[in-house]
């Protein structure tokens, strides 16, 4: 059988399809069931589609006023929650008033008892104006619903197209209140679907070139963008949107003007490419940056689609001239580690392969909180046999898998991080990150370098007073004895642990 | 003439919040149940969100349990995902306590929380058997569109308590009720009640939960439950009690039930932050419980009056102080920054509450300034007001940390959350060594931004 029922999941024996062994012998479209309801008190990570629109999508555009029409909470823990960065700069050429304006503030209509009563669409006209009113510089407003407009039944799209006239600037409405979809990821759809139906299309770019493309699905997490970006510009090619990493409203208004789109969260953002190829015939291709080989191969077929082969090969020469030889010594040191990555969505297939391939470790676990049908196909075909494939992990089976599959290192969110901790395992962010940016050929050096660096903290060798250890045995939990340290290129190194 | 001048908030829209909801203040008491659980009942996000924050905050992992709300849930209400959540949640974790906690959503569909906690205890006894026996399952109604996160623990405190405690033998302790503060507060408290001679129930206690040692397990039983947190045998016992002191004026819900339902005598102040109000908070204990205040006590406060006595005068004299944040936090700040000399120039809560201008007005008297009160404000308000009324020093949350560095301002970390520093959740800044903390903190600071690094006043 090619579905495990965990040991922790025996009362909750529905977990069952949604974790799955690899075996080579099985039909290819076997994998776990996704997107599917959470199983409630069974401890999910997931988020709300609230979380999916506001804190992914939306949430990275520099030059737009979000106002959430909600109670109090969803406002609150709207605010500065991801960690995508800014430029002030606009694409014609201006820079934008406010410093990081996406993470400094977030507006709400702070609903009371009496709007849940008699509705609450009068407040979020008023709170819209005068958002407008105390940010002028911005270029649009986008307000958000939440469980609570879902159910009293405020007319969002009503309100926004009333104002955009009234005030001359374009408000959006985002209806994906919290409630709406198993996970995060049906606000993602909704975002999408918003933007391109709202927006798309409505603009003209200032300046064309053969060379401009879409990129969807890159949010600028610790920088991300902005690795990718100098790649690209070295390479001739030109950025004309950007969806949303470190975006202006109107990027996204011209996105139809684009030769080509490049998808990089394929789970959060084909949906737009997809729309924007059927209507406006821009195609796309899917790309991942995330290792030196598939940045390598990924910029090879950009090059090769606009003719820019040898500009792509110049980059990776560049890049690779300096990254190699670090990407050595840490390879030299993860080798056998095994890993267990929990990812949002499609880092687990992204970061697989690599992890193997270029550093030599074993990713045992591969599990997302939100991921679809064919996130899952890909993270079965880049996995080993053997390895768990995992959909929404509850945090039992999180204890299990540690227990049982024995990892060195986890790949997590921040809620996760502190559980592996606490159970002795190290634990990075892959949501956001550590030291980041992790993407592109020098994302991949920091990458190594932040699982190296917490994999082999001496801490972990210090876990438990050694004279206790003698005087009472470790049971469960097995303290492996450091060795000396060595020194290695100027490195200092401390202690190995677990060394195989 | 010192006076206050109330500013209340002009806009409709919040730009900012310096307050959240009811589930979340729930989920932070529940968390200081030793084996309690958060169950919210409600969306995915419900949860999400405050364990991120909890996460942030206190670099911990926190379990809270949703029943994940979804569209035929809206529809047809939301029974089958309470009922199936609190049993899943049972069986799996064999919790000691869950607290069922409501959202802006369970509470407008109406769902009756109190009916589908009792269908779910039938079936956890039908499926348990007698391990079913000791799992507690408390209703706390908390629709995150009436007031704050405040409310929201005061309701927790008073459903746990109203629940559990059964008059008995009389224990000889003292019930505390915390209020949202940080593990360092916590102990600080236990310390103070310590030197007394005295032992504590605290409602709740999260000084373990949310700073647990990391130590390896020696068996391999699951699942992570934190050590420390109050137990519910202790919550039982606080009918038993000499008295209740709720160091959290907007919490005192649970302090009055037990006074009206076992003749547990309250007291309800401000927070034992700086000098007066940790006096206020001993002299409590001491009026409880009849015990003197031991010398070495008097001697920690003397450690701190020393400290006021060498530096206060000379850093930190009319110094300007713009404070932040919760309404208990801020004016203990105000009054204790007061007593160091400094002006407390505006006051911010994003909290509405009568009793806040009220302590303002006293505080303003104490400290001889004029203090601009802001009540039921947000950030963006504080950030316009500093624009125009620039200060020495701001004191508050991390989500003020751009403001300050806008306007140059240094900011001392303080309340809920701090998310751009480590540490600072575990340092006290209650009782005489949290004053004593404070103090350091903030001179440092000002020594750091306003002195010059060679000049000979930075020497003694």
């Amino acid at each position: 059988m090619p579905y495990k029922l965990l040991k922790v999941d025996k009362e909750i024996p529905e977990r069952e399809k949604h974790v799955y062994v690899k075996h080579c012998s099985d039909p290819e479209d076997q994998i776990p069931n996704c997107n599917t309801k959470t199983i409630p008190g069974s401890m999910s990570e997931r988020g709300c589609a609230f979380a999916g629109v506001k804190g992914v999508i939306t949430g990275a555009i520099k030059d737009v006023i979000h106002v959430v029409h909600s109670p109090i909470g969803c406002t609150s823990y709207g605010y500065g929650t991801k960690r995508y960065p800014t430029s002030p700069d606009l694409p014609n050429g201006e820079k934008f008033p406010i410093d990081n304006f996406n993470l400094k503030y977030i507006l709400g209509t702070d609903l009371q008892e009496s709007d849940v009563v008699f509705g609450g669409m009068k407040k979020l006209r008023q709170s819209i104006i005068e958002a407008h009113k105390e940010f002028p510089e911005a270029n649009a407003i986008y307000a958000y619903s939440t469980c609570t407009t879902g159910l009293i039944g405020d007319d969002m799209d009503a309100v926004a197209k009333e104002l955009t006239e009234e005030l001359g600037t374009k408000v959006v409405a985002f209806n994906a209140p919290g409630f709406c979809g198993p996970s995060q990821s049906k606000g993602h759809h909704v975002g999408n679907l918003t933007l391109f139906n709202n927006l798309v299309g409505t603009k003209e770019p200032i300046e064309t070139t053969p060379y401009d493309v879409n990129l969807i699905g890159e949010y600028n997490i610790d920088g991300d963008l902005w690795v990718i970006k100098e790649y690209l510009d070295e390479m001739g090619i030109n950025l004309l949107s950007k969806f949303t990493g470190d975006c202006s409203h109107d990027e996204i208004c011209w996105m139809h003007r684009a030769k080509l789109s490049l998808v990089r969260c394929q789970r959060s953002a084909t949906y737009i490419a997809d729309l924007i190829e059927e209507k406006y015939g821009v195609p796309y291709i899917k790309v991942d940056f995330f290792s030196t080989k598939y940045c390598a191969e990924n910029l090879r077929t950009i090059g090769k689609y606009f003719g820019l082969e040898k500009e792509a090969e110049k980059v990776i020469e560049d890049r690779m001239k300096i990254v190699g030889p670090e990407l050595e010594f840490y390879k030299s040191k993860l080798q056998g580690k095994r890993v267990f990555i929990f990812s949002g969505g499609p880092k687990s297939y992204h970061l697989s392969k690599p992890l193997e391939d270029e550093l030599g470790m074993e990713t045992v676990a591969v599990a997302s909180q939100f991921e679809h049908k064919d996130g899952f196909e890909k993270m079965k075909s880049r996995v080993n046999d053997g390895t768990l494939i995992m959909d929404d992990p509850n945090s039992l089976e999180f204890e299990e898998i540690i227990e049982e599959y024995k990892p060195d290192l986890i790949l997590a969110g921040v809620k996760e991080k502190y559980l592996a901790i606490k159970l002795g395992v190290p634990c990075l962010l892959i949501h956001s990150y550590e030291n980041g940016p992790y993407m592109g050929f020098e994302g991949f050096v920091n990458l190594a370098k932040d699982m190296y660096s917490n994999i082999y903290s001496p801490v972990w060798d210090l876990l438990e007073f050694e004279d206790h250890v003698e005087e009472f045995g470790a049971e469960g939990v097995k303290i492996e004895s450091g060795t000396n340290s060595e020194e290695s290129d100027g490195i200092k190194e401390p202690k190995n642990r677990g060394e195989a | 003439m010192s006076c206050i001048n109330v500013m209340e908030k002009e806009r409709n829209v919040i730009i900012n919040p310096l307050k959240t909801c009811q589930p979340f203040g729930a989920m932070f008491a529940v968390t200081g149940i030793n084996k309690g659980f958060p169950i919210v009942h409600g969306s995915q996000g419900c949860s999400t969100f405050v364990r991120y924050g909890f996460a942030r905050h206190f670099r911990e992992p926190s379990e809270i349990a949703v029943t994940s709300l979804h569209e035929d849930a809206a529809v047809f209400g939301g029974r089958n995902n309470l009922v199936k959540g609190i049993e899943n949640l049972a069986v799996r974790f064999k919790p000691d306590l869950i607290g069922v906690i409501t959202t802006c959503s369970s509470e407008i569909i109406g769902d009756d929380v109190f009916g589908f906690a009792d269908t779910a205890r039938e079936n956890i006894k039908k499926r348990m058997g007698e391990d079913s026996k000791k799992i507690e399952v408390i209703p706390i109604n908390t629709p995150s569109f009436v007031e704050t996160h405040y409310k929201g623990y005061d309701n927790a405190i008073k459903a746990v308590v109203n629940h559990l405690a059964r008059k008995n033998e009389p224990n000889d302790k003292v019930n505390i009720i915390p209020g949202i503060v940080n593990p360092g507060d916590v102990r600080e408290l236990k310390h103070l009640i310590d030197m007394m001679g005295l032992e504590g129930i605290f409602l709740t206690d999260i000084s373990d939960p949310f700073d647990a040692p990391l130590r390896p397990s020696k068996t391999t039983m699951k699942p992570f439950y934190p050590k420390g947190g109050v137990s519910v045998d202790d919550i039982r016992d606080s009918a038993n009690s000499l008295g209740t002191v709720s160091i959290c004026k907007y919490a005192g819900s649970g302090a009055k039930s037990l006074e009206k339902e076992h003749n547990v005598p309250a007291a309800i102040n401000s927070p034992p932050i700086g000098i007066q109000n940790t006096d206020q908070f001993l002299r409590e204990l001491k009026k409880f419980t009849g015990n003197d205040i031991p010398d070495k006590l008097l001697d920690e406060r003397g450690i701190l009056i020393d400290s006021m006595a060498d530096n206060a005068s000379r850093y930190l004299f009319g110094r300007k102080v713009a404070i932040y944040g919760d309404p208990d936090i801020t004016t203990g700040i105000a009054r204790f920054v007061g007593e160091l000399g400094m002006e407390p120039t505006m006051v911010c809560t994003g909290v509405k509450g009568p009793e806040f201008a009220k302590d303002m007005e006293k505080i303003a008297k104490e400290t001889g300034s004029n203090i601009d009160v802001m009540v039921g404000q947000d950030l963006r308000a504080v950030e316009v007001y500093l624009k125009e009324n620039p200060v020495d020093i701001m004191i508050g949350n991390s989500d003020g940390r751009l403001i300050a560095l806008d306007l140059g301002i240094p900011l001392i970390r303080v309340g809920f959350p701090v998310y751009d520093r480590v540490g600072y959740q575990r340092q006290p800044i209650l009782g005489y060594n949290g004053g004593l903390y404070l103090m350091d903190l903030i001179t440092n600071t000002i020594l750091e931004k306003y002195y010059e690094p060679t000049h000979w006043k930075l020497q003694q």
